[in-house]
């Protein structure tokens, strides 16, 4: 067991190295630097003053060695200014100008993310503050989603063929084929309109007192959540997610429910909803189980869409702000956090499967 | 000037404008179920409501977007003064001879929605499968070995896979669907990597079947390679002597984005199939009789692991609608203007409140599509178990 | 509020030939104020060279306190010479103060300056500091100051400072030149300019100009927040929020004619005005910044009524005639041909605009010479293409990918394809347009309004100058173009203009359709916070009624 989570470990040091390259790689292409220096030093800027600006800040030196001052294995770049302080980036990172006085590396290895050029502060605190704020989101996806979507395939996969069935399976593979664009905007226009939907009936019958139901905007979730701030945000991500859930809860169950055990024990004459309670479901839920933690890093793309869409500033919506002005120090990070939440949960997935089934050994 | 129509005669003028594709359904139809004894698993399909349904779903998208010219009213493209946000069933200031009513209203650029709506089937219907078939033999080609032959092959084709499994997708379009990575080498780089591939496939296809016979082999792998490679020259780098096949920029950049991030996924499932079948007796028959490696897994393996396949298949082309569209909701991609769901969609949301005809028609017809294919994937599934 | 020192009867020579022009209605009352002020003339003398009393003071005074939440892009703070947005100088309004200020009726108001004076020929300006303005660290304001600010807005080794070129009568080799700017004593500075301009003065009211402290050395305003105004920042959050509240220990040098809020929160909502719109139902934000197309309607549809300023700002769809095939001028004149700009207002801009007659000089300007305006003839447009053998050739037609930028490309990319002629559009994002946006063969770009029609000229169409994106250089334009710039006389220059202006027609330099009006909606209790000109947030006067 131990040999295989080093294993796990090491492929997943070996992963992240060569993905941050390939970030690193397409995000320092000449293009994208001088996208870089306009965004940074002024939208329309010479020529002249961008090879500047890049020249000052670091930027003209090949990108492997640049590769290795992010990883903390080479020298950072370091400048003198004309009034004797000194200037590069460990300087900037540790925030001294006294030649001398700041550490020749500082990268990962020495536990220095860099500087974020959107956000004009730290990565490790912009990443720290995002990651939380969509920790809070996922949390409440996954005790909407995970729920429902069991019930859902569990109700469906037990008496297979049945009308329930085949109304729930219909929902599930209709919630699958609607995209959170799609969802996210319909359930705005629905519930946080003040023009159209249901806001403008309940005002009119006096059952809510503000002009709308729900918000459609999630920026104040940031102070305090609340189920009228969050609503729609949870219920856009954790509708996509569920029909897929749901459909193989469902898959699952039916397969256990043609099995012999449990005919056996129906022919004993147990009775149908303690045969699904006490036999069926732990068996049936072996399969969801992996297939939710497999599902988490697909969601991300979910919460980018519905963090962009609903304003809210969490990772996913960093993760556009990033992409969207060529921040590589936070895209960068961005791209080891999200690579550790893959592999993490595919290995929590591993573990569990195991846990869970105890005909399988790790070997 | 006439008056707006109803909701009625809406709906009965889309009925008859849909003419062409009711009548291809009807014949469809009609034929297959006739037929269905004789037609393998495809047959079989009509066996299953729900697959009967999805499939008509799809292929009245598929007829839609085959007749589009002569369903469309209007230029998808054409801005009509005075028809801003109209609402459906507005009658034109000036039909000037052409149809003289926008069905589905008009969008925020004064452009009919409906024809928009029945020309980006076409859009999505030309670049959705494509990507699918071309991520499928790739996915094909490198998972066959890596199941069969095992081994340091397996292990490092594997671990390239997992590296771009484990890139969050939306992160490796905003990187690669970028207009600055556009104007490198790096997507004809890859589109020369990736496109390479079905050329590959089917010649060794088809060389590992009639390698016995060498004239019938020359034929068909000279005719693969001939048309393969001028088809790869004019995709790849838009080298084609002829003209004939041609991929802008930007629709190159999509397209290999979408096999790039669709084509590992395909290599684990062929993977693991292969793994599985490699041990059943039947391998092991061609194993003794002395074929080659190439014959066993493109013609005693791939054939068994069609029906998952197939499926997978369906599936994946409704996923890679939805991702086309979810580029258009960042603005990645697809050219300005274009008709394609996603970017209709994202254009019209915003005035959904107020003008919801614009946004609505395509993501029911997106949704429709995806539902269709999710509906035909469960059809084929159910059939094929039954075998 | 005398801000001069003169009397009326002294007032600058060239001010009372502006009013003659005004008064016979060749010039506009907005942009005669913009130039009588520019030469030191105060508002109320200005009116009064009009026969009219200066307007009376606002209606409504707000009340003291409360707070105020407005959508508002908040960027990374850096120098603010290097500005290149107006919402970077909007957040730091509370606390960095400019020399003047441009008023919505056109007029040069004085801010930390109390009067100035121009010498006959506009190449000497004497700055009078208003006496009693103290730096919120207890610094009083002085001219050793001033002399700083102007010294540093000359540095043009700074990238991205673009107040090098607004001061280019005072510099010398990229630096403030050797005796431009004279200290005659405490309160006084003087200008020496080394070639007549008028401008000056109103340059410095542009949002780059903030005046800052001697000691202001970083590039972050928000983190070291020494100012002379009555607010103080909070918290900044690039692309979340920014926190302004009164600043408690400082007194104003204005007090009791502003600074009516006790906190105002700008809230960062993206670019998507859909998100906004939802923000505002909910409740999150009271106004917006900029309102553009159909969100007009909508925010005053739930309760937000608008505000309006007319202004010069335009979009140009221009050609770069550096590149093939766009060198050719009959080709850009069938593309011009092929366009309706009333069309392209209606369905680009919803009308939301005047309509303009591609030549970049509007009527508001005050030497606009009437002349004939562009033809639209679509089979016109399409033989000549065929003349020139491109009936195949696809054009391309490249813009930013905001909202009605890329609205007003589509709909004048939707009229060229109607005349039978191949184009295709591309959108670029915001962060990737402006790297080659001089270059591109057939782009837009959003062009802010300048008082007067040679200003724009100057900067854009003149052979060789940095912003000229059109690659146009005419030998003859040059030199109408530098008779025009000596001529004060609005009447005489407008001789001129007629001719500059059907140069840029007859060589078909840009499309360019309408200009704009530009739109602000906020909840109806908040006062003095209409749209300004130049996008300016002054929040040092808004209030709750």
């Amino acid at each position: 067991m131990l040999f295989f989570l080093a294993r796990r470990v090491g492929v997943m040091l070996v992963t992240a190295l060569c993905l941050t390259f390939v970030v690193f790689y397409l995000t320092n292409i000449p293009a994208k630097l001088e996208t870089l220096a306009k965004t940074q030093a002024g939208s329309r800027i010479s020529d002249a003053e961008v090879a500047s600006w890049l020249d000052r800040n670091g930027y003209n030196q090949p990108m492997l060695v640049r590769y290795g001052e992010w990883l903390g294995v080479a020298r950072g770049w370091t400048r003198q200014l004309d009034d004797g302080s000194m200037t590069g980036r460990c300087y900037l990172l540790t925030g001294t100008t006294i030649p001398g006085a700041a550490p020749e590396r500082c990268g990962l290895v020495q536990g220095h993310w860099g500087n974020s050029t959107r956000f004009r502060a730290p990565v490790a605190e912009v990443i720290g503050a995002r990651l939380g704020a969509t920790g809070m989101l996922m949390l409440w996806v996954l005790i909407v989603m995970v729920p429902m979507a069991l019930i859902v395939g569990v109700l469906a996969g037990m008496r297979e063929g049945s009308r329930t069935d085949r109304t729930l399976s219909t929902f599930a593979i209709a919630s699958t084929a609607t995209p959170e664009y799609v969802s996210g905007v319909v359930f705005i226009a629905l519930l946080a309109s003040s023009t159209v939907g249901l806001s403008p009936l309940l005002v009119s019958w006096g059952w809510i007192e503000g002009p709308v139901l729900f918000q459609g905007n999630a920026r104040s979730a940031l102070e305090g959540i609340t189920f009228w701030n969050f609503a729609l945000p949870v219920m856009t991500v954790a509708l996509y997610g569920m029909g897929y859930v749901a459909r193989i809860t469902r898959a699952s169950m039916t397969e256990v429910m043609t099995q012999q055990y449990i005919r056996t024990a129906r022919l004993k004459g147990v009775s149908f909803p303690s045969i699904v309670l006490r036999h069926a479901l732990r068996n049936a839920l072996i399969a969801p189980f992996t297939v939710i933690m497999l599902q988490i890093p697909w969601l991300l793309n979910g919460v980018v869409i519905v963090e962009v869409l609903f304003s809210y500033p969490g990772f996913g919506w960093t993760l556009f702000e990033a992409a969207a002005n060529n921040d590589i120090e936070l895209l960068l990070a961005a791209s080891v956090v999200a690579v550790l939440v893959v592999l993490v949960t595919q290995l929590i997935s591993d573990i569990g499967y195991v846990w869970l089934n105890p005909r399988i050994r790790v070997t | 000037m006439m008056d707006p129509l109803s909701w009625l005669d809406i709906l009965g003028r889309l009925l008859v404008q849909l003419l062409p594709v009711w009548l291809a359904l009807l014949v469809l139809f009609a034929l297959s179920i006739g037929f269905k004894r004789r037609l393998g698993l495809y047959g079989k399909l009509f066996d299953s409501a729900v697959g009967m349904i999805g499939f008509a779903l799809v292929m009245f998208w598929v007829f839609a977007a085959l007749f589009a010219n002569m369903i469309i009213t209007h230029d998808p493209l054409a801005q009509f003064s005075g028809m801003r946000n109209a609402t459906p069933g507005t009658p034109l200031r000036d039909p000037a001879g052409g149809y003289e009513v926008f069905l589905l209203g008009g969008d925020a650029l004064a452009r009919d929605v409906f024809s928009r709506m029945i020309i980006g089937a076409r859009e999505v219907l030309r670049i959705a499968p494509f990507a699918a078939m071309i991520s499928f033999m790739i996915g094909i080609s490198l998972g066959l070995p890596a199941g069969y032959i095992g081994g340091r092959l397996d292990t490092g084709l594997t671990f390239v896979a997992n590296l771009v499994l484990a890139f969050p997708v939306i992160l490796l379009f905003f990187l690669l669907v970028a207009p600055e990575i556009q104007n490198t080498a790096i997507p004809r780089v890859m589109a020369g990597i990736l496109f390479l591939m079905p050329v590959l496939f089917f010649t060794v296809l088809l060389n590992a079947r009639f390698f016995t016979q060498p004239l019938k082999r020359n034929l068909y792998v000279g005719a693969v390679l001939v048309i393969g490679l001028w088809a790869y020259s004019g995709l790849a780098f838009n080298a084609d002597p002829f003209g004939i096949w041609g991929m802008s920029p930007n629709l190159l950049n999509v397209f290999v984005a979408v096999v790039f991030v669709n084509a590992p996924t395909v290599f684990r499932i062929v993977r693991g199939i292969t793994m599985d079948i490699r041990t059943r007796d039947y391998v092991s028959a061609a194993q003794t009789r002395g074929e080659g490696p190439w014959y066993i897994m493109l013609w005693e393996i791939l054939p068994n692991a069609r029906g998952p396949l197939i499926v997978d298949f369906c599936l994946r082309i409704g996923y890679t609608t939805i991702l086309l569209g979810t580029l258009g909701f960042f603005g990645l991609g697809v050219a300005p203007e274009s008709p394609d769901w996603g970017s209709t969609i994202n254009q019209g949301r915003r005035l959904l409140t107020v003008y919801p005809h614009a946004a609505l028609a395509p993501a029911l017809a997106l949704m429709s599509l995806v539902l269709g294919l999710n509906l035909l994937a469960d059809g084929l599934r159910e059939e094929s178990l039954k075998d | 509020m005398t801000h001069s020192k003169r009397k009326a009867t002294e007032l600058h020579r060239a001010a009372k030939l502006y009013a003659r022009e005004c008064r016979e209605g060749r010039l506009s009352r907005r942009e005669f104020m913009t130039r009588a002020t520019a030469l030191g003339v105060t508002a109320p003398a200005a009116y009064g060279l009009l026969g009219l009393a200066a307007p009376q003071a606002r209606a409504q005074t707000p009340q003291m306190g409360g707070s105020l939440r407005m959508q508002m892009d908040i960027k990374a703070q850096r120098d603010p010479r290097t500005w290149d947005w107006s919402e970077l100088s909007n957040v730091c309004r509370g606390w960095l103060e400019y020399l003047v200020s441009y008023e919505r009726d056109g007029s040069i108001q004085p801010v930390l300056l109390e009067s100035w004076e121009a010498n006959e020929d506009a190449t000497e300006f004497t700055l009078n500091i208003r006496p009693g303005v103290k730096w919120n660290n207890g610094d009083d304001l002085t001219a050793e100051h001033i002399a700083h600010n102007f010294e540093r807005w000359c540095d043009a080794s700074v990238e991205g400072n673009s107040m090098a070129g607004r001061m280019s009568a005072l510099s010398e080799d990229g630096k403030l030149r050797e005796g431009a700017v004279e200290i005659v004593d405490d309160l006084t500075i003087r200008l020496h300019l080394s070639s007549p301009d008028i401008a000056i003065i109103v340059n410095t009211a542009d949002y780059p100009a903030a005046v800052v402290h001697p000691s202001f050395t970083g590039d972050d305003p928000v983190a070291n927040p020494i100012g002379t105004g009555p607010y103080r920042p909070v918290s900044h959050n690039t692309g979340i929020g920014a926190v302004i509240e009164r600043n408690p220990d400082h007194t104003w040098w204005n007090e009791g004619n502003g600074a009516w809020l006790d906190r105002i929160e700008f809230i960062d909502l993206g670019t998507d005005p859909a998100a906004w719109m939802a923000a505002a139902e909910g409740g999150e934000i009271d106004m917006t910044y900029q309102t553009t197309g159909d969100f007009v309607d909508l925010f005053e549809m739930i309760g937000m009524p608008q505000s309006e300023a007319i202004t010069s700002a335009t979009i140009a769809v221009r050609f770069n005639q550096t590149q093939a095939p766009y060198d050719n001028v009959n080709v850009r004149r069938a593309l011009q041909m092929a366009v309706n700009n009333e069309i392209v207002l209606e369905l680009g801009y919803n009308d939301r605009g005047t309509l303009a007659e591609n030549h970049h000089v509007c009527p508001i300007h005050p030497e606009y010479a009437e002349i004939p305006g562009p033809v639209f003839d679509p089979a016109q447009a399409r033989s000549m293409i065929e003349a020139e053998g491109l009936a195949g050739h696809e054009f391309e037609l490249i813009s930013i990918d905001d909202d009605w930028q890329a609205a007003t490309c589509d709909s004048v990319a939707a009229q060229i394809r109607a005349a039978g002629i191949n184009i295709r559009r591309t959108i670029l994002p915001g962060a990737t347009f402006w790297n080659d946006w001089l270059n591109y063969p057939f782009s837009a770009t959003e062009w802010n309004m300048r008082p007067l029609g040679v200003q724009v000229l100057n900067l854009a169409y003149r052979s060789g100058e940095a912003w000229n994106e059109t690659g146009f250089a005419n030998a003859e334009f040059d030199t109408l173009l530098a008779e025009a710039n000596g001529i004060a006389d609005a009447d005489e220059r407008r001789e001129i203009m007629a001719q500059l202006q059907q140069i840029l027609l007859d060589e078909g330099v840009l499309i360019q359709p309408y200009w704009r009006s530009l739109y602000r909606n906020a909840r109806p209790n908040i006062l003095n916070a209409e749209m300004h000109p130049t996008f300016e947030v002054r929040y040092q006067h808004y209030g709750l009624a």
